[in-house]
């Protein structure tokens, strides 16, 4: 059977820049995985070529057996890829309930369905009890939540997370891990992670893609990787902080 | 029933029985009102829902009043039918900005500079359309003052309090049914960030042009009551810059996307300017312009203590 996402050869350059180069990778369906790489290897372009921010320059992306490159990102979350970004981008003047029943209506009409789905999801996340703050007042830890239980109230086959641990304490990191463990084992979603923090996708990841200026540079287990010699001399044996 | 059910149901019922209570002028006060309620109401589904900023919505009083005020003054076709044709025309309009805007991403400052821009040129043209009386004006028939011709939208002062109640009650009912629904999540979304609505499959071109539709097809109703009102259109006035400020002063100072917001705004604004002006004129005094600097004042004072407007805060004090 083939993945669920396969990014076959993808490049996108900025004027001169390739940030981008050749980048091949799959995401098979109910796996967790995780795409890591220094500061500017190019992981965030990357998701956001998958994501539909930027069309890629040459290269295909099938998800679901469909072509999805170029589609705009709401075709992108319709056809099932749901997404967070890096610098949460929560509806500052909603209620954390309300932020979740907008990713809800992709599916619905109906405002009591709509509402019935994000509350299940906001419990599922650990906001029940502030459901009905507005999404300013939250913490950090919580806004990261949130953008999770938003992407996942659009019911996605494959969920994109962009560096959804950065900036969290390592208790914080290992509460978010847990959850995004039971999200895959529960509820079967499938998972591609995109990580700056080596602690959580080692935790997490089946598979690790690494990133180094743009180029897919070693793909395997996070055992395997920690051992490749190219990735320890691009990568780990500078910044490692496993 | 909630405390707000309750309010509002008195406020409604107090509305429907002012006219025993009050003159003429008072009565011609709390029309100015409700009009600048519903035409507030009308430009707050674009700004205060959907976060699109027109500082040109004069363009669509001032069309809906010349298209209904000119089927009326040639042909003698009244306004239930010059309606659909006003709203048919602005809602086509504003859709043209809206997707020269939308599709080009124009956005903030810039979409609101071209909302500008079309209610000049359109002024601008209709100073030179013979049609409607160009720079000169279009004057409709005023006749039977006393009996109520609901057919030709002719009638005493009383028939046009009524009218602009019922449409105030229905934008009101409107709003808050929108605000509720898919849409008005959507545009709520859209208006606090448009990227991530759109990572979560919004469509948001499409989503901004609905409320771009509604709005511009609500505020053509004001025009078609103002053209019947006043009786009087000349594009020098009703297409001026100042007349779109004035639109949306009202749920500026009330409270931006909230329901009661325009119409607590364009209260409190009308109230207190005629309040103004009469004390002034009892003292013999009568300065021109002085309506401006006033209005200018609550602005400011809104801006620096209620920057979310009066209603939240009062909502909030009431317990509503």
């Amino acid at each position: 059977m083939s993945a669920l996402l396969q990014v076959r050869s993808i490049s996108k350059s900025f004027r001169g820049l390739r940030a981008v180069r050749e980048a091949s990778f799959e995401v098979p369906e109910g796996d967790i995985n995780g795409l890591i790489g220094p500061n500017g290897a190019g992981k965030t372009t990357i998701f956001n070529v998958i994501a539909g921010v930027y069309a890629p320059d040459s290269g295909s992306i099938v998800f679901n057996g469909i072509e999805i490159q170029g589609l705009r990102p709401d075709q992108i979350c319709a056809a099932g890829i749901g997404r967070t970004f890096q610098i949460v981008k929560p509806f500052a003047g909603l209620t954390v309930l309300d932020n979740v029943m907008v990713g809800a209506f992709l599916h619905t009409r109906a405002a009591a369905d709509a509402r019935r789905l994000a509350a299940e999801i906001v419990e599922r996340l650990g906001l029940g009890p502030k459901r009905d703050l507005p999404a300013s007042s939250l913490t950090l830890p919580d806004r990261k939540r949130l953008e999770v239980a938003r992407a996942l109230a659009t019911r996605p086959k494959l969920l994109l997370l962009d560096e959804v641990m950065a900036g969290l304490r390592p208790t914080e990191c290992d509460q978010m891990v847990e959850i995004f463990r039971d999200l895959n084992r529960k509820y079967g979603t499938t998972i591609l992670l995109i990580e700056h923090v080596m602690r959580a996708v080692m935790a997490l990841a089946k598979h690790i893609g690494v990133l180094h200026h743009g180029e897919v540079i070693a793909r395997g287990t996070p055992e395997q990787v920690v051992r490749d010699a190219a990735v320890l001399e691009c990568y780990l044996g500078e910044e490692a902080e496993v | 029933m909630s405390r707000r059910a309750i309010s509002l149901a008195v406020v409604a019922a107090l509305l429907i029985a002012l006219p025993l209570f009050v003159g003429n002028y008072a009565l011609s006060v709390a029309t100015l009102i409700l009009y600048f309620a519903y035409t507030g109401q009308a430009w707050n589904v674009m700004m205060g829902f959907a976060g699109q900023l027109s500082l040109g919505h004069a363009l669509y009083v001032g069309v809906g009043a010349y298209a209904a005020g000119a089927l009326f003054y040639h042909l003698g076709i009244g306004p239930w039918a010059g309606l659909w044709l006003a709203m048919a025309l602005c809602v086509a309009l504003g859709l043209s900005i809206g997707f020269l805007a939308f599709r080009f991403s124009i956005s903030g400052v810039y979409f609101a500079l071209l909302t500008i821009a079309f209610a000049e040129f359109t002024r601008i043209g209709f100073d030179h359309l013979n049609f409607t009386g160009g720079p000169g004006g279009m004057f409709l028939r005023v006749a039977q003052r006393d009996t109520w011709d609901l057919l030709n939208f002719r009638g005493p002062p009383l028939m046009y309090y009524y009218a602009v109640l019922a449409l105030t009650a229905g934008a009101f009912a409107l709003c808050a049914k929108l605000l509720k629904s898919k849409a008005g999540y959507y545009w709520q979304a859209i208006r606090e960030n448009e990227e991530a609505a759109r990572a979560l499959g919004i469509n948001s071109f499409r989503w901004k042009m609905l409320a771009v539709a509604i709005s511009s097809a609500m505020t053509a109703i004001s025009g078609v009551f103002f053209a019947f009102y006043y009786n009087n259109l000349f594009p020098e006035q009703i297409f001026n810059i100042s007349r779109s400020i004035e639109i949306i002063l009202g749920p500026v100072i009330g409270g931006v996307g909230t329901l009661f917001g325009p119409i607590l705004g364009a209260a409190v604004l009308t109230l207190l300017s005629e309040t103004i002006t009469e004390s002034l004129a009892a003292f013999g005094l009568d300065i021109p312009g002085v309506k401006q600097v006033f209005y200018g004042v609550v602005l400011l004072a809104v801006v620096m203590f209620l920057p979310h407007g009066i209603w939240p805060a009062l909502a909030k004090r009431l317990k509503l």
